[in-house]
């Protein structure tokens, strides 16, 4: 294998971030070939002075300049009060949470008033309209005697008037033949 | 309490400690990502701003770390794009100026201006995981993680970036000596 091949193998070997299976590979490697052995010391010097870039001093001044810079902005009231609970949105939320409260309170109360009861306020007894009323057939009894039949009356229709305006139930109510 | 619950009530000194503890970090990265102190320094307010504005949403269990990883490499990228878009990548101005890099190895710190330098070279995505991995001491799973990749993906970006940094300062490094 050519030492291209290993070029990627090395870089990564040099950062310690070789899978376990192919360190014993490239260890073989860079003991039997110095261009390989040259480039891994390279790659492991650069390496070091990246990792000495976290000590850079330079991020102190800085830094103390961006601490200002945003503790500054957040002090400012315009930028509190579109974004801290403490700031206009807490007597929003409280004022939001008094509505929700004030609703679920009255709601059972306001709902048992609003539901219609079915309840019989007052009994009319009226005689329905003919045009409306269907014929009831009845069984003809043939007797040997027969007896003058009986004449049933005239259909009742029963109106049941309820605390809702808009319910009212009728009842047609069939009468008995007079003398059964 | 720790901190950071305190911070999500609305505590502003308990967020100042917070931020007292990080912004080092946050302006580091900020300033190897953009390699512009002015525009490092917008960065990490950005930076700031958005921790302050999501404490609320943020699980306290998870650390606050990878998040303000994740947003600083969002916000530099974002910054990145439209200062290229404004002044192009070539007239990027140097990143450190002399008094701030005054170390007593006036060679060593010469070095390190060379790997300033090689960094500012590598692309976009290769420099978040290289800065992310090797200068941040990170794990190849939790740079993975910050920057929304696979681990293999973020490997072959450290291992290009590594093998790049390499011939961009081994060359310098051979024309000065």
């Amino acid at each position: 294998m050519s030492c291209s091949k290993f070029e990627t193998d090395i870089a990564l070997y040099a950062g310690g971030d070789l899978p376990a299976g192919r360190i014993a590979r490239v260890a073989s490697h860079l003991a039997d070939c110095a261009d390989c052995r040259a480039l891994a010391e390279d790659l492991r010097a650069s390496q070091t002075l990246l990792a000495e870039l976290r000590d850079d001093p330079i991020a102190d001044a800085l830094a103390a300049l961006v601490h200002h810079r945003v503790l500054a902005q957040l002090r400012t009231t315009a930028w509190r009060a579109g974004f801290s609970p403490r700031g206009a949105l807490a007597p929003l939320l409280a004022l939001a949470a008094a509505v929700i409260l004030a609703v679920i309170l009255a709601w059972p109360r306001h709902a048992a008033k609003q539901a219609p009861v079915a309840r019989v306020e007052s009994l009319q007894l009226l005689p329905a309209p003919r045009s409306n009323i269907v014929p009831v057939r009845r069984r003809v009894v043939h007797r040997h005697h027969p007896a003058p039949a009986a004449q049933p009356g005239p259909p009742l229709l029963v109106q049941f008037v309820t605390d809702d305006p808009n319910i009212v139930i009728y009842w047609l109510v069939d009468r008995k033949p007079q003398g059964d | 309490m720790t901190a950071w619950r305190r911070e999500s009530t609305g505590d502003l000194a308990a967020f100042e400690r917070i931020m007292s503890q990080c912004e080092r970090r946050v302006l580091r990265v900020a300033l190897r990502l953009l390699n512009n102190q002015q525009d490092a320094q917008d960065a990490a307010q950005e930076v700031f701003l958005r921790l302050y504005r999501h404490f609320g949403d943020l699980d306290e269990t998870r650390g606050y770390e990878p998040w303000l990883y994740r947003v600083t490499v969002n916000v530099c990228r974002d910054m990145a794009r439209g200062r290229r878009r404004s002044i192009g990548l070539a007239d990027v101005p140097d990143p450190v100026s002399p008094q701030a890099d005054a170390y007593h190895d006036a060679e060593r710190a010469q070095q390190r201006e060379i790997v300033r330098r090689g960094l500012s070279r590598l692309g976009e995505k290769e420099r978040a995981a290289l800065v992310l991995r090797d200068v941040e001491g990170l794990s190849t799973r939790e740079v993975a993680g910050i920057l929304g990749s696979s681990e293999n993906t973020v490997r072959s970006q450290i291992c290009s970036a590594r093998l790049k940094l390499r011939d961009f300062t081994g060359r310098l490094l051979r024309r000065r000596s």
